[in-house]
């Protein structure tokens, strides 16, 4: 005869204000195997728990049931509180009479008051078929996986990396270093975006414990938290990375041209490139979907003969490499190649791309000298498409008026509800380096409002309006296209309720970031959500910035929301941090409440394996009989398996028939 | 001295604008951009718009009643277009005039349309009209409400039944 | 076959017959199937009932698209600030949940409104209905070497989302330049294309602010594109346009002509269409003009009625 325990809580005034607590309580103590029916403000608190352990040590009760708020956030409390004083923690059960009752039905005090005595007498009912079950564990794999190279991942790594950890980077672009590598400057220091980046690149180039998968993307995660298998294509170079040597030879023979990604498209790029000069690693592919295969070299077969001279006819990459690294006569497989990983925990630091200036019709878009806020900073960026000299993309003159505009596909509820947090501080920033080089550059910035919230960004700020830089209070309305590709700018004053009407040479938009569309199969693929403002979600917005519902992956960097170098280098040591638990424990607690097959009950039907969503069961044969077995570690407690085995052979552990049943009927009475 | 911010009269303002067919009026941030391409405001109208909405929010309804700004709207509509709150800032701009118009606090230009699409169910009329017509090649009586009486019996019972009807300016 | 109602409005008909003409003989020469909405009344105006409210409007709009519902006609007319008006309270109407006060306003007077017509511009049924192909094959003039501005307005325009059919880019029209590029002429582009030119409610409430718009208009046009005309979608950008150069030349300030045609008046010139009853009334001369445009040497491969 099991003897229960029940504790209703007040919860100040949550429950309490809406359901009369003494008469559930009274209830309580009339049905039947209830030893003992009890009742305080709050169950959660020390003195609530003591009453509960009290009780079990004086052994007044064998099983607890506890009346309060949801399981989501307290059922480990309490289970901690019967493991303490000697009780199994799975003798416990929880009835929610605050988010299902209360906080619901706060109109219909009388109502709420029945609903949780039908609720308690469930639990009642549920606990009387609870049997004590013992915890499970499995061993951890201790490496880890970071997807993505940016500023966010490359720190992960190296925290995870010198905590001991072998640690796999896997990166899509041919190097690391992400958004932060196309910066010229960064705010608000001004330090040289590159001269900080490039030793940290290095360092997780070189460190032992970690391994670059550069131009490689993730294809399949199976497993679960501990124990990942991860698929990761490496995809095909076409170039020997065993004996290229970054000269860049190659690059400068492709007479291909596609828009280079890493300029922004302000330029081209052959087919064989180098991602960007401070490369890590520093090694050259070929782009074969804009390969235009001169000399009709195509991969795989012998090179043509030249009917002139003999020889044989070698694209000009091939001809130009030094070190034999390209050779297009060889079977390079397109698809490259799948290579297997085992990992413990996945962090996703896969960053951000900013909109378009396309998007936005009422800016001229289709205006040379219409760039967004990259685009600029390539253009002044010494190793961009003019070294580094400021000059319109349309006849390569130098302006003489510039004008910034906020808030493109931001804060716009036609685009992106939110702001984009980091154009603002950017802004200021590449206005005050152009002024700085161009003294009598007219520097005109029209802004909805200035968010500087930062270290000595405010500071940064008040010091742009004191170099004469020209600042606006009210959002560009749209730009007229004047004859030598200049703009007319339509803006507003809101300060002194004046329209605003002046030509430009060259207009910067300041476009929302964003996650790129490769990012919704990529959260498939991983098993991370999205957020309504369609970042991946975080497990709680307050208390759980880098952890995800999915147990073992982590969220670091712009890939979560959008923010500055400064809070994504933090993210991405916190996601380090929590990441690295379980590999530091060593060993993953499987929860019990999972399904299990009496080997002599089962038939061998089969019937259970197709139904399982996660593919944990498999016939064995035993005996020479085929029998069913669960796999612990992929169970996730479904029931699915448990209803339809025909002989009742499967019982899903936390959930009894006796329990379910004894549920049913204390709801239906 | 300044200005009193009074709850009360916020909320009376608001609530005023909204029911006259303003109801975006509360998401406006006051980013500018509708008055940046006001052709209104680019010519030179003082309280249009942007200025209008802060008017409003600020309580200000009576003090701006007498503004001949808002009579300047040419409904283009480029405000709403580019209104990244949906706040439809024209349809604010005519439900202030719905509040000025019904204190008849109109521009004197206004009243001449009114009577003449009252009478003859066009706000405008020419006198020359019928001989214009004919001179290349129409029918001088145009197929409109202009010379029928039925439908301008329509139109009169339309609008003397509508609010418009209560100011006594038919 | 569709059949569309055609809804004048009060300038076109009383102050430029001539555009009206223009608009019957062409819709007929497309086999564009056209009815009379007898009894209709001014849309109504933005500073009349919209003025005063909402539902007033929203009736007095719906009346006036009824009379072609009962004829099984969609609406279409050639005034953008009509366009605006009909458009917007067809848009309303849905969107706002007004059927009901509306119909109930209606009953009043024995008539409903159904929301099955559709509102169109007389520039979209030309261009999407019947298309830049159709109206090339009736051409009897050709434009071309002739430059082009062109002035789309503002209510064909904006706001997109309550318009039956749509630019991809209200801020770079190019459905009135294809059609002007239809007729053979060349239309450039002129930084203040896509500015209002000041009719409407600016006009009766501030001439001369209204002047300082459409005189911004003009000197774009004349610095930028020297255009031989300017070619408009909008009776009230066509009335100011033409009437306001006349007034700047009067006071001085002025010293150069750029005629105005409505659309629909030129394309009816360019079919073969006599200039006394499609293009007369106007206060910029167009006399030299539309000779240009009647030379023999422009003459296409159809015959000259």
């Amino acid at each position: 005869m099991p003897k229960i325990g029940v504790y209703v809580c007040h919860c100040g005034s949550n429950i309490a204000g809406v359901v009369d607590v003494e008469a559930v309580r009274d209830f309580a103590e009339e049905l039947p195997d209830v030893a003992v029916s009890r009742k305080t403000l709050f169950m959660c608190s020390d003195a609530g728990q003591e009453m509960i352990k009290q009780d079990i040590r004086d052994g007044i009760v064998d099983r607890v049931v506890v009346a309060a708020c949801t399981p989501r956030t307290h059922e480990p409390i309490f289970r901690k509180a019967l493991e303490s004083a000697g009780l199994n923690k799975y003798l416990f059960e929880m009835a929610n009479i605050r988010d299902q009752d209360s906080w619901v039905h706060a109109n219909d005090k009388e109502g709420a008051t029945e609903k949780a005595k039908k609720l308690l007498a469930s639990a009642v009912g549920k606990s009387r078929g609870l049997e004590p079950l013992e915890d499970k564990y499995v061993e951890v794999t201790p490496n880890a996986l970071v997807i993505g190279g940016g500023v966010a991942g490359i720190f992960s790594a190296l925290e995870l990396a010198d905590m001991g950890y072998k640690t796999y980077v896997v990166e899509k672009e041919p190097s690391i270093g992400g958004v932060m590598a196309q910066l010229d400057k960064t705010f608000p220091t001004n330090d040289c975006s590159a001269c900080i980046l490039t030793p940290v690149m290095v360092e997780a180039g070189t460190h032992p414990n970690i391994e670059l998968m550069t131009y490689s993307e993730v294809q399949e995660v199976d497993g679960f938290i501990g124990n990942f298998k991860v698929k990761v294509r490496k995809k095909q170079t076409y170039v020997d990375w065993n004996k290229c040597t970054g000269c860049g030879a190659c690059a400068e023979a492709c007479p291909a041209k596609v828009p280079d990604e890493f300029n922004a498209g302000l330029n081209n790029r052959g087919a064989a490139y180098i991602h960007f000069p401070q490369a890590v690693p520093k090694k050259a592919v070929v782009d074969m979907e804009h390969c235009i295969n001169c000399a009709g070299r195509e991969i795989g077969q012998e090179p043509k003969i030249s009917k002139k001279t003999g020889k044989p006819r070698y694209a000009p990459c091939e001809k130009a490499c030094p070190a034999e690294a390209i050779n297009r006569s060889l079977e390079y497989d397109p698809k490259g190649e799948i290579v297997e990983l085992d990992v413990g925990t996945i962090i996703v630091a896969t960053g951000y791309q900013v909109m378009g200036k396309e998007n936005f019709k009422e800016m001229a878009p289709d205006s040379p000298n219409v760039i967004t806020a990259l685009q600029l900073e390539r253009l002044i960026s010494a190793t961009g498409p003019t070294d580094g000299k400021f000059l319109r993309p349309s006849d390569n003159e130098k302006p003489k008026t510039v004008t910034f505009v906020s808030c493109m596909g931001s804060r716009d509820v036609n685009f992106h509800t939110y702001c984009s947090r980091i154009c603002c501080m950017y802004m200021i920033k590449q206005a005050r380096l152009l002024k700085e080089k161009y003294p009598d550059l007219n520097i005109n910035m029209h802004f909805i409002d200035v968010r500087c919230a930062g270290k000595d960004y405010d500071e940064y700020y008040v010091g742009a309006r004191k170099m004469g830089i020209n600042i606006f209070k009210g959002k560009v309305g749209g730009l007229e296209t004047l004859p030598q590709d200049r703009l007319r700018v339509m803006a507003y004053d809101m300060e002194s309720c004046t329209p605003i009407e002046y030509d430009s040479d060259l207009v910067v938009l300041a476009t929302a970031v964003e996650l790129p569309e490769t990012a919704k199969k990529l959260g498939q693929t991983v098993g991370v959500q999205f957020c309504g403002a369609n970042f991946f979600k975080e497990m709680h917005p307050k208390l759980g910035p880098v952890e995800t519902s999915t147990g073992g992956v982590f969220l670091a960097g712009c890939c979560q929301g959008p923010k500055d170098i400064p809070d994504s280098v933090a993210q991405g040591k916190g996601a380090a941090a929590s990441a690295a638990v379980p590999l530091a424990q060593g060993r993953v607690t499987i929860e019990p409440l999972i399904s299990e097959v009496d080997q002599d009950k089962c038939s061998g039907c089969g019937i259970c394996v197709p139904l399982c969503p996660y593919s944990a069961i498999k016939l064995r044969e035993k005996d020479e009989k085929l029998r069913a077995a669960i796999d612990i570690a992929q169970c996730k407690g479904c029931g699915v398996c448990t209803s339809a085995c025909p002989s009742g052979a499967i019982t899903l552990h936390g959930y009894t028939e006796e329990s379910i049943f004894n549920q049913i009927e204390a709801l239906t009475s | 001295m300044g200005l009193e911010i009074d709850g009360k009269k916020i909320n009376e303002a608001v609530k005023t604008i909204v029911d006259y067919g303003g109801d975006g009026i509360l998401n406006c941030v006051q980013c500018g951009a509708c008055s940046a391409v006001c052709p209104g405001v680019r010519a030179g109208m003082p309280v249009l718009c942007r200025l209008l909405i802060r008017r409003i929010l600020n309580g200000q309804l009576e003090e701006t009643i007498e503004e001949m700004s808002t009579w300047a709207c040419q409904s283009c509509n480029r405000c709403t277009e580019i209104c990244p709150q949906g706040v439809r800032p024209q349809e604010v701009v005519f439900a202030f005039r719905r509040y000025q118009a019904n204190d008849l606090a109109i521009s004197t230009s206004a009243f001449g349309p009114l009577m003449s699409f009252y009478e003859t169910g066009h706000a405008v009329t020419v006198k020359d009209a019928a001989e214009k017509r004919e001179q290349v090649g129409l029918d001088g009586n145009p197929p409109t409400s202009l010379n029928d009486e039925e439908a301008q019996k329509e139109l009169q019972a339309l609008l003397d039944a509508s609010p418009m009807g209560e100011l006594g300016i038919f | 076959m569709e059949k569309y109602g055609l809804y004048l409005g009060c300038n076109i008909p009383f102050k430029a017959p001539d555009i009206e003409q223009s608009m019957r003989k062409v819709l007929a020469a497309l086999d564009v199937h056209t009815v009379d909405l007898k009894g209709a009344t001014c849309c109504p105006g933005w500073g009349t009932a919209p003025s005063f409210d909402l539902d007033t409007w929203l009736t007095v709009s719906a009346r006036n698209i009824a009379l072609a519902e009962e004829q099984g006609a969609h609406i279409t007319t050639g005034c953008n600030s009509c366009y605006g008006v009909l458009s917007e309270a067809h848009h309303m109407i849905e969107h706002k949940d007004r059927m009901g006060a509306v119909n109930e306003n209606l009953s009043k007077i024995g008539r409903e409104y159904k929301g099955e017509a559709k509102v169109y511009h007389i520039a979209n049924i030309l261009h999407d209905i019947v298309g830049p192909e159709k109206i090339r094959e009736k051409l009897k003039y050709d434009l071309n070497g002739l430059k082009i501005a062109i002035q789309p307005g503002c209510h064909v325009l904006w706001p997109s989302d309550v318009m039956e059919v749509k630019e991809d880019n209200p801020f770079y029209p190019v459905q009135l330049k294809a059609l002007c590029e239809t007729l053979g002429a060349e239309v450039p582009h002129y930084s203040r294309l896509e500015d209002c030119c000041g009719m409407g409610s600016l006009r009766s409430t501030d001439a001369e602010k209204s002047f300082t718009l459409v005189k911004n208009k003009y000197e774009s046009m004349h610095e930028e594109i020297k255009p031989d005309m300017i070619v408009t979608t909008c009776s009230s950008c066509y009335l100011q346009m033409d009437e306001a150069q006349q007034i700047f030349r009067e006071r001085g300030k002025m010293d150069y002509e750029i005629p105005v045609f409505y659309y629909t008046q030129l394309l009816a010139l360019c079919m073969g269409e006599d200039p006394s009853s499609v293009a007369a009334i106007s206060k910029t001369p167009r006399e030299s003009i539309i000779a240009e445009i009647r030379k023999d040497s422009r003459k296409t491969s159809q015959e000259v009625v």
